[in-house]
């Protein structure tokens, strides 16, 4: 087999850091094959995939040592403008690389550039249109588009430029689960055609496909092998910050022969194999805790942007008490988010109430509001501006005119409960992504709000960091705290939130305890949403539990009946 | 708000050659100095207004309606100051305000507005890419049009930036209504520093995603959109060109539509 990108010793450290994003990385794919790269974050995946077309070190600069060759020009020596011919990347931010007006203009871009004439331009951008699935959409403003749809269209306008390799960076971060589920499709049906495929991504859902997989830790390649080699080694899966698949960690938890990679697999092996006696569903019961006074309460709620456009929210009436832990799941468009600004008032309702405590949104003052809802926003860098962490942090307290005191004790609070203490004089700006995320959510603790809301707090974070995050999370919502977090990421609603609230177009499908949503699998679908395999394994098993130690617990403990988790 | 003007549709302005509306428009610039008397430039206006909903484009105006009548009003209320005429309205400290001076400043307001509107009916009919492509074809160098180009590009995506900025920190408790003017100052850093710094992330971004796809300003490139200049163009060019012609003959040989003389 021919090898079609070659990484001979490289090295490379950004300018103005001291240590390396890459260490030393020497390894080879094969023409055709399907690499999945991964690690945690600041592992030094980017840079690798940045380095295969000489955006590192012509245009990320630093300190730059071995080559990388790719289908036989070397990246460092060719610009990149003239590496584009045979190394078409995606880069993680899809947002920022869509240009042009629309959809068609957008996959010409790159053909522009390659100096087609107009009619082979016509050929690609419908074949490549056809392979993406956004044919219909030719003329399509590409700011109206959905998340799922721009990856689509930033992969189909890397892909039209017919290069022998493509290098996607997480292309399946911040999108909702259909839009993951369209682009893993997507990536399946890519890898039969002659192509070098490099993906790097977090979930080892997605490297399942994979023909071979690299883990990076620490700028080292701390691993190479096939799926089967690599995913079925927990400890090593998670020591590189990846959460390990749920299948082969039960199944390792148990003591149970076999390393299904598969929800499928799992299933069938357990049948097979007779590793269980038929069980019981029915006496599955919730622990539910006395709630609190409600603190948030819609009546009859409607929202419209625009007048004359359709609702972005339906009639909702919905109440939140005080200490409860809140999952709101949908996908993008299903108006969680508008839903939840109006929990501290950023929107007013076009029709029906906002109820905090109680009283009505508008006749809170601002400083009022800040006080009792906190927002945390999905990206921390549109609020981060103080040069140091504490002056971040303080800034929120201090607006709301706290006395000196309770501002200091506030803000090493905050620090504390965030693990930030230690980085009071640290500028925020160079701070790593889960750092930053964890400076913004600090930044709302220090004013001590009943309730924090939280916009995807778990993206483009590795998994240790969500585990932080999430367990930081938690003990706030113990400390008293009313926890409502919007997210994606299924993991994190089923182990954490005690309530989940499923929305699909602009109303609620489904409301209630979280083991109870994610047993209807046919409503999480009517949701375009799916449980993770651990769950998805729970559900066909008929269990209660719904995190991988309750549930080896509940297996373990067959004697006692389900009725007591 | 949203600051992206284009709309698709097909209307005869949509398929006009790009080259056609901008010399159109620096047409309809020099028909607009050729008077200073208010009613003249209505006129004038009016015309563009007409071509404004023959283009189906009346909305992107509504949309900055604000602007419109706060540039109109500026221009009114500030005019009258710095210009003499010789008809005094009244007389306090040395200020005077005459009628020439009134009816100057509404002329200006409503040339001010005439501007607008017309580069906003190049905005709202003509794509991006189309700009670039007529400035390039016009023999602007392709640095300097795609610069041009860039920067319409991005001003919508840092409003949206932006307005995300200022709900995040209005969440935080910054008050944005708050009259004093030392608070006032004090909110600056909150919302500039984020917008300056995702702007700079931004761009540099961008820049990587372009030369990743091979582009390179000083290099050759095919375009996808190829406008031809067609009979509907030429036909355009000429109406407005007999236009200018006729508006100076008017103010030149006339003195129509003169209330200051001497200014333009």
């Amino acid at each position: 087999m021919t090898s079609s990108i070659v990484f001979d010793h490289l090295s490379f450290s950004y300018q103005n850091t001291t240590a390396p994003a890459l260490q030393d990385v020497t390894g080879e794919m094969t023409r055709g094959s399907f690499t999945m790269v991964m690690g945690h974050s600041g592992a030094g995946k980017s840079t690798l995939c940045c380095a295969t077309n000489g955006l590192v070190p012509r245009f990320l600069r630093g300190d730059y040592a071995g080559r990388v060759m790719a289908e036989g020009m070397e990246a460092g020596k060719n610009s990149v403008p003239d590496m584009a011919r045979t190394v078409g990347i995606v880069l993680q931010d899809f947002e920022a690389q869509l240009f042009s007006t629309n959809v068609e203009l957008e996959m010409a871009f790159g053909l522009e550039n390659q100096c087609l004439p107009r009619t082979a331009m016509e050929e690609r951008i419908n074949t490549y249109l056809q392979v993406v699935g956004l044919e219909e959409l030719l003329r399509r403003d590409t700011a109206t588009l959905s998340g799922g749809q721009k990856q689509r269209l930033a992969i189909g306008s890397v892909l039209a430029m017919e290069t022998p390799v493509l290098v996607m960076d997480e292309p399946t971060t911040d999108i909702d689960p259909e839009g993951r589920r369209h682009i893993l499709s997507l990536i399946r049906r890519l890898r039969t055609r002659e192509r070098t495929l490099i993906v790097t991504d977090l979930d080892a859902e997605a490297a399942v496909q994979a023909d071979q997989i690299w883990l990076l830790k620490e700028g080292h390649l701390a691993a190479r092998g096939t799926p089967a080699e690599i995913l079925t080694d927990s400890s090593l899966v998670e020591s590189c910050g990846i959460r390990p698949l749920a299948t082969v960690a039960l199944f390792q938890a148990m003591n149970w022969p076999g390393q299904p990679l598969t929800v499928e697999a799992a299933a069938a092996e357990i049948e097979n194999r007779r590793l269980l006696c038929p069980h019981h569903p029915e006496c599955r019961s919730i622990s539910a805790i006395a709630p609190g006074k409600v603190i948030l309460e819609t009546r009859n709620l409607s929202y419209r942007y625009l007048a004359g456009a359709t609702n972005a929210l339906n009639n909702i009436d919905l109440t939140i008490n005080e200490g409860d832990f809140v999952a709101m799941l949908g996908q993008n468009g299903s108006g969680k988010t508008t839903l939840a600004k109006h929990f501290n008032g950023l929107l007013k309702p076009t029709a029906g109430d906002m109820l905090v405590r109680g009283r009505p949104v508008n006749h809170y003052r601002r400083h009022e509001l800040a006080r009792e809802v906190g927002y945390v926003f999905q990206n921390p860098d549109h609020q981060i501006f103080a040069p140091t962490v504490r002056e971040e942090v303080a800034f929120g307290p201090r607006i709301l005119g706290m006395d000196r005191k309770t501002l200091e004790g506030n803000i090493a609070e905050a620090l504390d409960a965030t693990g930030l203490s230690g980085f009071e004089d640290s500028n925020p700006f160079l701070l790593n992504r889960g750092e930053r995320q964890r400076v913004a959510v600090a930044s709302i603790l220090a004013v001590k709000p009943a309730v924090i809301i939280l916009d995807e707090p778990t993206t483009g974070l590795d998994y240790v960091h969500q585990r932080d995050t999430m367990e930081m999370l938690k003990r706030l919502n113990q400390l008293g705290h009313t926890i409502i977090v919007i997210t994606h990421a299924m993991w994190i609603a089923e182990a954490y939130a005690r309530r989940s609230i499923l929305m699909k177009e602009g109303r609620i499908l489904l409301d209630g305890p979280t083991s109870t949503v994610f047993s209807d699998e046919a409503m999480l679908a009517a949701a375009s949403l799916a449980p993770s395999d651990l769950v998805r394994l729970r559900n066909r098993l008929g269990l209660a539990a719904m995190t991988l130690t309750d549930m080896v617990k509940e297996l373990r403990s067959e004697a006692v009946p389900p009725g007591s988790f | 708000m949203n600051l992206t003007f284009y709309h698709d549709e097909a209307t005869w302005l949509h398929r006009l050659d790009p080259r056609t509306k901008i010399g159109g428009v620096l047409l309809i610039f020099v028909i607009c100095l050729c008077f200073n008397h208010p009613l003249f430039i209505a006129v004038i206006l009016a015309g563009v207004l007409t071509i404004f909903t023959t283009a189906k484009s009346m909305k992107v105006l509504w949309k900055l309606r604000f602007l419109l009548v706060l540039l109109f009003v500026f221009s009114v209320v500030l005019w009258p100051f710095f210009i003499k005429g010789k008809t005094i309205l009244f007389q306090w400290h040395g200020l005077e305000v005459s009628r020439e001076s009134l009816l100057y400043g509404f002329a200006m307001g409503l040339r001010l507005i005439t501007f607008v509107s017309t580069g906003l009916l190049l905005l709202a009919t003509t794509k991006n890419e189309e700009i670039t492509n007529g400035l390039i074809r016009l023999g602007i160098p392709y640095p300097v049009a795609f610069a041009l180009a860039t920067a319409i590009r991005l001003a919508p995506t840092f409003a949206d930036a932006g307005a995300t900025i200022v709900q995040a920190q209005v969440s935080r408790g910054l008050d944005l209504d708050s009259k004093n003017v030392f608070s006032r100052f004090k909110r600056f850093a909150p919302l500039s520093i984020p917008i300056f710094i995702s702007a700079m992330r931004y761009t540099n971004f961008l820049a990587m995603a372009l030369e990743s796809k091979g582009f390179r300003p000083d290099a050759p490139r095919t375009s996808y959109y190829e406008p031809q200049i067609t009979g509907r163009d030429l036909l355009v060019l000429g109406l407005l060109t007999l236009t200018l012609a006729a508006c100076l003959y008017l103010r030149l040989s006339l003195h129509w539509g003169i209330i200051i003389p001497g200014r333009l």
